[in-house]
């Protein structure tokens, strides 16, 4: 691949980043009520003290100025003081990524590995009964709403059952070196399958609940893509040159029926992110979403923002690693 | 075969009402859109049809459960949640909100998509330019967050919860009439019109505009399926319409605290949003398969 | 002396389909013989079978298709009912087939280099050792392949993809798969279809110096008589689903005695004589559902008589020659 036109394209990126800045600052500029009395709350604090947060905050300064300032923080990671835990914003966000980045992997490749052989199947199957009822469990996976199926899966396996954790990541009694910050491979890299298979219990649930929608898209995008292979002339005529069924399957049809699927999935896993805020509230997962909801309670606002900020970013390179991978995958496309 | 598909561009049938009548042969669509108009019915006519006041609490009814459970009441058919208010009654209310919110979202979202579309796909240059830069960065925050974190600034309610949905969603039907006029302002028909001396609005409302909304239509009711969701997630996170108002999401929030005893409080909400959206995702294939001319045999 | 056995013998195949129309009769009592080393033409227009007749040769007619009836002998072997497993040692090998766009024909995510090596490593018997050695046999042969069908520079061009090439390569390149381990009977559905007239003749003359050099036996489907009047020896004509004329090209062009190829010539324009007027032919072909028993050739024929509303066998007209009709052309074109 070219890498001067990798970099052009990156480029293109910045433009967007940019809009992206100025709408999180915007959204913070016009919130109604006045940041600091909202920070400061109850607390009793001189005159002298609250000038110097306004200062510091950059709020006495004409709002393209606060802007720069905006800027040149977020590029340096300063998001400000998170009144609420009395820490450094970025080391709040920083502390619960994990948990997050965790949930979201671990739905993706189960999705995955899920949606792909039923598609591929549900393909060469075409209109028997397994096509059918996959179609149909396709549909409900779409149509159901998150937060509500995780509380029945909750209800149902959880309280009722007892057989799966009500919330959290890990029992407390256990405790993993952190070293990935990752739970399920730090378990591993420790040697410990007791641990291992505790975190798994605690991501199941919540990780059947996010990917349930994403697996049921991939699972139609896979099945349409591998009906459209199969029926090309180079499927017949890998089969004149006679190739068995499985080689054919593996290696001429699946390269080419599975790019859209992988396109797909690049672009679906920043639904992943929104979804994450549902799914980590109502299994009381200890990540990112779960938290940005509390701080719209509390309106702890620059936390609100800085998150927000973070999302957007993570979504903008998502979309643009996917247009990438497209471009690696296909060969007839240039970058 | 269809001949009258080649002539759609040149001759202007209505393709709508054609369209139509093929949405209506397949029954499983039918069927889907019935119930799609069931709850529209249920929502409208509310008042008639609930038979209790969704707000009336009565603490001795607390945690009823249904009418087929020991203890169950046949005029509590659903049972009662935990101010025994009726859970049948605040679902049919329900619909109202969910409903409302949807239609009132897609509307506007598509009449501000079509003009902004229209605009951009027809007049090019910096009109094109800037909206279509807006529609990109506006396209790189994810659905929820920016709901959240737009919510959390300006307030819940129902008024913020429409505006904040719209302020997302018009970048769908944009893009999607973006697309169609761009290709729509080559054909032959538009030519001719602007050979004739029509002004530029009077080309893009009289010639362009029809023979692009059967892929608008199609593409609204998916979506409208998706804002049902997420104003019922909203109201699930406490982001959305307020109490005592009945949102299908909040309805499911307040069972949580019931999961172990009564699980009807949570469970039949939810199925209540299930199955209008699996209604409207049904119909929105079909009016899918009956608008797409690959599919006219 | 015993008479020699053809390679490759059609014998009253019945190909039909189950469409939502109805029964569709594609290929309806069709006979053609292949002698060893003969180059025989195929022609007819789009929708008279002949593809699905080689099709059916291969074995790959998919539902709603099968084989209704008769037999196909390859080599003395029966290849109708013939089980997947035998039919895959047979297709690549012995029976080679191209395809008339080469584009869609090779897989875009493939390189050329991959898609002709596989069907050598598929059909190993020419190379042997440990699955390295064998695959460099492979390479180097696909690499051989490449030359003779005049592709430059092969070993750079092995790991290029089927886009990068144009399309008279492309279709080299099918032929270069095609060939590769050596058939006795190459298939070549509509070579030139697809192609300019410049890239057509040199797609040919490669498939004739293979075939000289090899012994190959090949069938040429096309619709382009003009081809056929140059590289086959014999030609059977098809005329929905079934053959309408048979015969040694020279005879048969240059004397036909069916309507029906009358007619196919008379729509050919001549440049040495441009003052003469081409004659299509009326009418269109014939549905393939709910046929008449009859000539199916009726109402765009010019001459009629009682007996063609009735089944018309094949005869035999003497010179090697068979036609399908109740009063053959004996005049000159």
């Amino acid at each position: 691949m070219n890498f001067g036109k990798f970099i052009e394209r990156l480029a293109q990126l910045i433009p967007v980043l940019l809009g992206v800045l100025v709408i999180v600052f915007s959204m913070m500029a016009l919130t109604p009520g006045d940041p600091v009395d909202i920070m400061i709350g109850d607390q009793p604090i001189s005159a002298e003290q609250e000038a110097n947060l306004r200062h510091d905050m950059g709020l006495d300064l004409p709002p393209v100025e606060r802007f720069v300032k905006f800027l040149g923080n977020a590029i340096t990671g300063d998001f400000g003081l998170s009144f609420f835990h009395r820490r450094p914003v970025l080391d709040v966000i920083a502390e619960r990524l994990p948990a997050t980045i965790e949930l979201s992997l671990f739905s993706l490749i189960l999705a995955l590995l899920t949606s792909i052989p039923l598609g591929v199947l549900a393909a060469l199957k075409k209109n028997t009964i397994f096509d059918r009822v996959s179609t149909v469990v396709s549909l409900f996976g779409v149509s159901l709403p998150g937060f509500w199926f995780g509380i029945l899966l909750l209800m149902l396996f959880a309280v009722h059952l007892q057989i799966l954790p009500v919330s959290g990541r890990i029992d407390y009694a256990y405790e993993v070196d952190a070293v990935t910050h990752l739970l399920l491979i730090d378990s591993l890299i420790a040697g410990r399958l007791d641990t291992f298979a505790n975190v798994l219990s605690h991501l199941f649930l919540p990780a059947l609940t996010l990917g349930l929608p994403m697996a049921a898209i991939l699972m139609r995008v896979t099945r349409t893509s591998m009906l459209e292979v199969m029926s090309q002339d180079y499927i017949v005529f890998a089969e004149a040159k006679g190739i068995s069924r499985t080689s054919i399957l593996i290696r001429h049809a699946l390269k080419n029926a599975l790019i859209p699927t992988v396109t797909v999935a690049a672009l679906e896993t920043g639904s992943l992110l929104g979804g994450n805020m549902i799914v980590e509230s109502v299994f009381g997962w200890p990540g990112l979403g779960r938290l940005v909801v509390e701080s719209i309670f509390v309106r702890n606002y620059p936390l609100v923002q800085a998150a927000v900020l973070f999302y957007a970013v993570t979504y903008v390179f998502l979309n643009f690693f996917a247009d990438i991978l497209y471009t690696v995958l296909n060969p007839r496309v240039k970058l | 075969m269809s001949e009258s598909a080649t002539y759609v561009a040149i001759e202007k049938v209505s393709p709508l009402r054609r369209n139509l009548k093929i949405f209506m042969t397949s029954k499983l669509s039918t069927v889907a859109a019935s119930f799609v108009i069931v709850f529209v019915g249920m929502a409208l006519f509310a008042p008639w049809i609930a038979p209790h006041d969704p707000n009336e609490t009565d603490l001795f009814l607390r945690l009823q459960p249904p009418a087929w459970i020991e203890g169950g009441d046949i005029s509590y058919l659903l049972g009662c949640d935990g101010l025994g208010r009726d859970i049948l009654s605040r679902i049919i209310y329900g619909a109202r909100i969910s409903i409302f919110i949807g239609v009132a979202v897609i509307v506007v979202a598509t009449s501000i998509g079509i003009i902004a579309g229209l605009a951009a796909g027809y007049l090019r240059g910096w009109v094109d330019i800037t909206i279509s830069r807006l529609v990109d960065i506006l396209v790189s925050f994810p659905y929820l967050i920016f709901a959240i974190a737009l919510i959390g600034m300006i307030g819940a309610g129902l008024q913020n919860i429409i505006l904040v949905l719209v302020y997302k969603e018009w970048v769908v039907p944009c893009r999607v009439v973006r697309g169609e006029t761009l290709a729509a302002r080559e054909i032959e028909y538009v030519e001719a019109a602007r050979a004739l001396g029509g002004s530029s609005r009077h080309i893009m409302l009289r010639e362009i505009l029809p023979n692009i909304l059967s892929p608008v239509i199609v593409v609204s009711t998916i979506r409208m399926a998706h804002v049902i969701i997420l104003e019922a997630s909203l109201s699930f996170l406490g982001l959305g319409v307020q109490p005592p108002t009945a949102s299908w999401g909040s309805m499911v929030a307040d069972g949580r605290a019931f999961m172990l005893g009564a699980w009807w409080v949570s469970t039949f909400p939810g199925l209540a949003i299930l199955f209008l959206v699996l209604a409207i995702n049904v119909t929105s294939q079909g009016l899918r398969d009956a608008f797409d001319p690959k599919f006219h045999d | 002396m015993t008479e020699p056995q053809p390679i490759l013998s059609i014998s009253n195949l019945q190909t039909r389909f189950a469409t939502r129309y109805g029964l569709v009769t594609a290929v309806d009592g069709v006979s053609i013989d292949v002698m060893p080393g003969e180059c025989v033409g195929v022609v007819g227009e789009s929708g008279s079978g002949k593809s699905v007749t080689f099709a059916s040769v291969m074995g790959l007619v998919k539902k709603p298709g099968w084989i209704d009836g008769g037999s196909i002998t390859f080599e003395g072997r029966e290849l109708v009912g013939m089980s997947d497993r035998d039919y895959k040692s047979l297709r690549g090998k012995d029976i080679a087939m191209t395809m008339q766009d080469a584009l869609t024909a090779l897989n875009p995510a493939l390189t050329i280099g991959h898609q002709i090596m596989e069907v050598l490593l598929t059909h190993d018997d020419e190379l042997t050792g440990s699955a390295r050695h064998r695959k460099r046999g492979a390479r180097d042969r696909a690499i051989e392949m490449m030359m003779l069908v005049g592709i430059p520079s092969p070993e750079t061009r092995l790991n290029d993809y089927p886009h990068q090439f144009s399309g008279g390569m492309r279709q080299r390149i099918m032929i270069a798969i095609a060939l590769a381990c050596r058939p006795k009977l190459l298939i070549a559905d509509e070579p030139t279809t697809a192609l300019d007239v410049t890239i057509q003749a040199q797609v040919l003359e490669l498939i004739a110096e293979i075939r000289q050099k090899l012994g190959m036996s090949v069938i040429l489907i096309t619709h382009d008589l003009g081809v056929v009047a140059e590289y086959c020896d014999r030609v059977a004509v098809m005329y929905a689903g079934q053959v309408i004329e048979s015969g040694p090209t020279k005879l048969v062009i240059g004397h036909p005695s069916h309507p029906y190829t009358q007619g196919l010539l008379n729509s050919i324009p001549n440049l040495a004589n441009l003052d003469k007027r081409i004659r299509p032919i009326e009418g269109q072909v014939p549905e393939l559902i709910n046929l008449s028993p009859g000539c199916r050739f009726i109402g765009r024929c010019d001459v009629h008589e009682s007996a063609c509303a009735q089944q018309v066998e094949m005869q035999n007209i003497g010179q090697g020659r068979a036609v399908r009709c109740v009063l053959p052309r004996r005049n000159k074109q």
